[in-house]
């Protein structure tokens, strides 16, 4: 994984000291709460209800294990012995102290890690396919090309007071993985007729309170331009984006107020200017972070007796293989998902011991380094299929192997009232009744993807659930509106409304209800989305609405 | 008012036009309206003469002036409103202008890095003391990851 040289530790220590600098002024009443706000903000640090909320980026999902231990001593240390995984790979601390965050900060630039622009106006993590690298369908490896971008817009001084968040998702993969329809930039690696590496660009997407699939804006740009054509769209939405009005202050918005045509007549009239710029990037500048990049140092064959013996005699090791390993492009290897939705705690979360054993457990059996993907699990990328059944027996003994990787209890929430101001109802006890309720028999139920946000801001991605929940606050009560069909695949969809809110009290029985009308008419293996192709609708509501 | 220019601070050499009235001597800073409405015959005086922009005015509206210009005032109305910054850089980068470029209003001292970094070479603070903050703050950084 990419290592930082002189710079980039310079870089993040004097940044450590700026913020030390301005919490001291802000303490001592120098800065404004107005004026401290996008300054902390640009730092990852929101004040939510109870406490500050601090998020700290990992960059396009890649950990070490020396940082998952970090980050585990992090919550030891300044927080309640937990932190949060998001849906944009990051981790978040819901309990630090304002005068601690610089402290934090300090740990954080020990071990290559920071919070620059993980919240506010400007340029957020660059996040990426959480298997990249290990995927056997992959075009390209994308993480060179997200720790490029990544340095770019890094305190970038012209982009750091946009109208709204800027976030973009690479993906190397014809298979989406990392929703690049949703995303302000979506980029999706190519390779032209010559062989030459590029990316599809897609502009405005987003989910939150106007859903929007992102559109191609130009099918292909080649690898040296990529810096070029995202300053040029960074310029353009920084001008013209709106600035009156911050639920219509997204890209989304701008492209489709002015139109795709003329907004891409704008980017590239801009682009043009500068394409053969600075901003170029010559293949040694592209070698330069590739080899940060190279495969690990992979066994050809692995002694599969053994692995073979186990799974047919072990049926609860035969089921979390099954559902939570995935292939990998070397034979005697697997991907292995690490389940952070265990009937036990919150969807995402993970306590500072797990933390700390699960870096032991990846420096044991995959080479030190971690994922965290977008649906809030955690990814070991290079497991030998020999060493699985050891490694599934420490992963239950940590509550880390419920095998329910894309099943519906491997859910999508947000942190909801409990924690969020900005939320109108509760996330957490509704996954906590749906977990209870689907626990035993999520396997047998079969994949469905079920994504939950306390509030139409819509960070639990609703929209593009299979089943989509949505709080919303009808006269200061909590309802839920229910949506189907959406889909954060390559061919990224937006759910459909079941029809009116539902109250608290009867959401689980609801989903238990949609369960049921898809178990029931699904012909053999049938996937839910294909079921409700078929069928549509109708049958759902009938069951949900008028039971009898 | 205290200006920052080139990294020091600097006793203000220019003016600003008051209530419309013709500027007379050099280092005159007119309102970009009455610099559109009066340029004829401000061209033919040749004087030294700057103007003043807000921040969301448009490249387009200001690029074929720029020749009889030497400073660029823009007002930044908030300042979480970037536009200015992106203003500068058209400015300098595709406009190549080589005159004095100014950031006045609502400009914080955590922000004058990232100001001078797009283009801007003169900074107006509130006082001495944000003057001499500001000054302090240039320096946090000593290296970037974009050249340009």
């Amino acid at each position: 994984m990419y290592q930082y040289n002189e710079l980039d530790q310079t870089l993040i220590n004097e940044r450590v000291e700026e913020f030390r600098d301005q919490t001291k002024r802000f303490l001592s009443g120098d800065l404004t709460e107005e004026q401290f706000r996008p300054l902390r903000l640009m730092n990852g640090l929101y004040i939510q209800t109870h406490a500050p909320m601090l998020r700290v980026n990992i960059p396009y999902g890649l950990l070490s294990s020396k940082q998952l231990r970090t980050l585990g001593h992090i919550a030891n240390k300044y927080d309640k012995n937990y932190a949060h995984f998001t849906t944009r790979q990051n981790i978040q601390y819901n309990w630090p102290k304002l005068e601690q965050v610089p402290d934090i900060l300090a740990d954080l630039a020990s071990i290559q890690m920071h919070a620059i622009q993980s919240s506010g106006n400007c340029i957020r993590n660059i996040t990426c396919d959480p298997l990249a690298g290990v995927s056997a369908d992959e075009i390209e490896d994308p993480r060179p090309y997200c720790e490029i971008i990544r340095q770019w817009a890094t305190l970038h001084p012209e982009f750091s007071y946009l109208p709204r968040k800027f976030k973009f998702a690479v993906s190397g993969s014809p298979k989406d993985r990392a929703a690049t329809q949703v995303h302000d930039i979506g980029l999706n690696m190519k390779k032209d007729a010559d062989g030459n590496i590029g990316f599809e660009v897609l502009v405005g997407g987003g989910l939150g309170r106007t859903p929007i699939i992102g559109q191609v804006i130009n099918p292909f740009i080649a690898e040296e331009d990529i810096l070029s054509y995202s300053e040029a769209i960074l310029r353009t939405y920084n001008l013209f984006g709106r600035r009156d009005n911050k639920y219509k202050a997204r890209i989304k918005i701008l492209v489709r107020e002015t139109g795709l045509e003329k907004f891409k007549q704008q980017v590239e009239t801009e682009w043009q200017s500068i394409k053969n710029g600075p901003l170029k990037l010559t293949k040694k500048d592209i070698q330069r972070v590739k080899a940060h990049f190279a495969p690990h140092a992979y066994q050809a064959v692995s002694d599969l007796d053994g692995f073979e013996e186990q799974l047919n005699n072990d049926k609860p090791f035969q089921q979390w293989v099954t559902q939570n390993t995935a292939e990998h492009k070397h034979a005697a290897y697997s991907i292995v998902f690490v389940s952070l939705k265990s009937p036990t705690r919150a969807p995402g979360d993970m306590t500072d011991q797990q933390m700390n054993s699960l870096a032991d457990v990846s420096d044991r059996y995959s080479f030190g380094e971690l994922r965290t993907t977008h649906d809030q699990n955690i990814a070991l990328t290079d497991v030998l299929k020999s060493d699985l059944y050891a490694l599934w027996q420490q992963l239950t003994k940590l509550e880390l192997a419920t095998p329910n990787i894309g099943t519906i209890t491997d859910m999508i929430c947000c942190p909801g009232l409990d924690f969020c101001s900005l939320a109108n109802a509760s996330s957490i006890d509704i996954a906590e009744g749906i977990t209870k309720r689907f626990t035993n028999n999520a396997i047998d139920t079969g994949d469905i993807s079920l994504k939950m946000s306390g509030c139409m801001n819509g960070c639990g991605h609703h929209s593009i659930g299979e089943i989509g929940i949505l709080g919303v606050d009808k006269k200061g009560e909590q309802w839920y509106q229910l949506t189907l069909g959406g889909s954060d695949s390559h061919d990224s969809k937006l759910g459909d409304r079941l029809g009116k809110a539902i109250a608290k009290d009867n959401v689980v029985d609801a989903i238990d209800d949609i369960v049921h009308v898809y178990k029931q008419n699904r012909t053999p293996n049938e996937a839910f989305a294909k079921t409700l192709d078929r069928i549509g609708l109708q049958p759902f509501k009938d069951k949900v609405y008028d039971p009898h | 008012m205290t200006l920052i220019k080139n990294n020091q601070v600097e006793t203000d050499s220019w003016h600003y036009q008051q209530d419309d009235e013709a500027p007379t001597a050099n280092k005159s800073i007119v309102t970009l309206a009455y610099w559109l409405e009066n340029k004829d015959t401000l061209i033919t005086k040749s004087l030294i003469l700057g103007i003043s922009v807000n921040g969301d005015t448009h490249i387009d509206t200001v690029a074929d002036e720029l020749e009889h210009l030497s400073l660029v005032a823009i007002t930044i109305p908030a300042f979480a409103d970037g536009r200015a910054y992106s203003l500068a850089k058209l400015l300098r980068q595709q406009q190549q202008f080589k005159g004095e470029i100014r950031a006045v209003g609502d400009v914080l001292p955590d922000q004058a890095l990232y100001l001078t970094r797009v283009g801007f070479d003169a900074l107006e603070l509130a006082d001495e003391g944000l003057a001499q903050l500001t000054l302090r703050k240039l320096s946090d950084f000593s290296g970037h990851y974009q050249t340009v």
